[in-house]
């Protein structure tokens, strides 16, 4: 059966998050550059409900839209973080433009496996939430630590969730002087990719675009029809 | 699929067969007791995100920073526009000059109202990028360059060029900083391009 691997926060992973909270000279005015999401905010930074990126973009199968889910970022190699079981990641769906959300995705590990529910309307909106698993229950995966992606497929979902490369690039050092008052010149040309070489813990789903529900013109007015979505880290009360 | 068959996968992968080793001469099964999966309990926001580097960059000070992630996206607007418009324009008064409307023609409030509801906006009809040159927050790649996207809308003018480290009095130092680019290209992540698309691992 599966061992779960005790979780820890490796080191770099705490050096960066203290850097990036270094309050700079310039303008007293805080962090006020950009790193993604990860380690927004004093209460998530080092937890495990730390949300690094949403990815949404079209599948290789162009009627499914695939979904990424990435927390507990600026993993060295090696580093033997884990999902944590308290901590359910809800991808939310908005179809009609009022910003509430219209239908969930859900993903939470148990034992080794992560369980997926929906896309479904929840019963409730809002900072809370539950999981309807007697009717909502679509698939699982095996969670992937290693080089191997272990992937599933289930009602035309496909599932994967595990330890992948941190895809996401930026010169955050140079961040980092800028709003230390150490960089007039701005960036560098090149810059470095600060998060080459970091992992992240990834949860990928892939649904066809007939799950995911209505759409309404694009608010920025460019007559695109689209929904909107965002991810949420929910811990258990 | 009900969660009855989960459970039943469940006990069906506890149940553990192996040799006796004591007085039996015969194979016994041993079965573990049932395992029910319980999802049970209320789960209560800590974060959330929709558009990649919102919250760090508008969000002032780490109060403003932990509110910003358990407020609810139809909420947001209302609660963080005016800071960080206010924001905004304090990072282009730094440098002695105020924002100019961008390439998008987005006035300041506009866009700091645009960006204040943090959500992703995502076509399932139409080409999925950040910014791709034609197309527009449509969704985001795994290679979408989001923070020179970023950097562009929020300092680069009606041109996108603005604060690129030019020396337009030609004094021999640049007239503003450059902070339409870090610097960084997407060129060293190479996804696959079939599921789960993200790479394998460092170290693995």
């Amino acid at each position: 059966m599966y061992c779960r691997k005790h979780l820890k926060l490796n080191k770099m992973n705490k050096i960066r998050k203290t850097n990036l909270f270094i309050i700079g000279g310039l303008l007293s005015l805080g962090v006020v550059f950009m790193a993604a999401d990860h380690i927004d905010a004093p209460a998530v930074v080092g937890t495990t409900a730390d949300i690094t990126d949403l990815y949404a973009f079209e599948g290789a199968d162009p009627d499914n839209t695939v979904f990424v889910a990435n927390v507990q970022g600026l993993l060295a190699p090696g580093s033997s973080a884990s999902f944590d079981e308290n901590v359910l990641v809800e991808i939310n769906i908005d179809n009609d433009g009022d910003l509430v959300e219209d239908l969930v995705i859900q993903a939470i590990p148990r034992d080794g496996i992560m369980y997926f529910f929906g896309p479904y309307a929840p019963s409730q909106t809002g900072l809370n939430s539950t999981i309807d698993e007697d009717t909502q229950y679509l698939g699982q995966v095996v969670i992937s630590s290693g080089s191997s992606a272990t992937t599933s497929e289930a009602n035309g979902i496909s599932y994967f969730a595990g330890l992948r490369e941190d895809p996401f690039f930026f010169d955050s050092s140079q961040f980092n002087a800028i709003i230390g008052g150490m960089a007039s010149g701005g960036f560098n040309n090149p810059g470095n990719d600060d998060f080459d070489g970091t992992n992240v813990l990834s949860i990928v789903v892939e649904v066809p675009n007939s799950l995911l529900g209505g759409t309404f013109s694009h608010p920025a007015g460019t007559g695109v029809e689209v929904f909107n979505t965002w991810a949420e880290a929910k811990r258990k009360q | 699929m009900k969660l009855n068959n989960l459970k039943n996968i469940f006990v069906a992968l506890t149940i553990v067969i192996g040799l006796t080793s004591c007085s039996s001469d015969d194979d016994a099964i041993v079965i573990d007791p049932p395992v029910v999966v319980d999802f049970s309990g209320t789960f209560s926001q800590e974060d959330q995100m929709g558009r990649p580097g919102i919250n760090t960059v508008f969000s002032a000070t780490p109060d403003i920073e932990n509110s910003f992630n358990v407020t609810i996206p139809s909420q947001q607007g209302a609660a963080f526009q005016s800071l960080f418009e206010t924001q905004l324009a304090g990072l282009h008064g730094a440098f002695g000059v105020s924002y100019e409307n961008n390439i998008l023609g987005l006035d300041i409030t506009t866009l700091t109202t645009v960006l204040a509801s943090d959500v992703l906006q995502v076509a399932p009809g139409a080409p999925t990028t950040y910014f791709d040159g034609t197309n527009v927050l449509t969704g985001r790649t795994l290679t979408d360059d989001v923070i020179d996207v970023s950097l562009i809308l929020l300092f680069g003018g009606q041109n996108g060029d603005r604060f690129n480290g030019q020396d337009l009095d030609g004094d021999g130092t640049p007239d503003l900083p450059i902070l339409v680019t870090d610097g960084v290209s997407g060129s060293g992540e190479t996804p696959s391009s079939t599921f789960p698309y993200l790479e394998t691992p460092h170290g693995s």
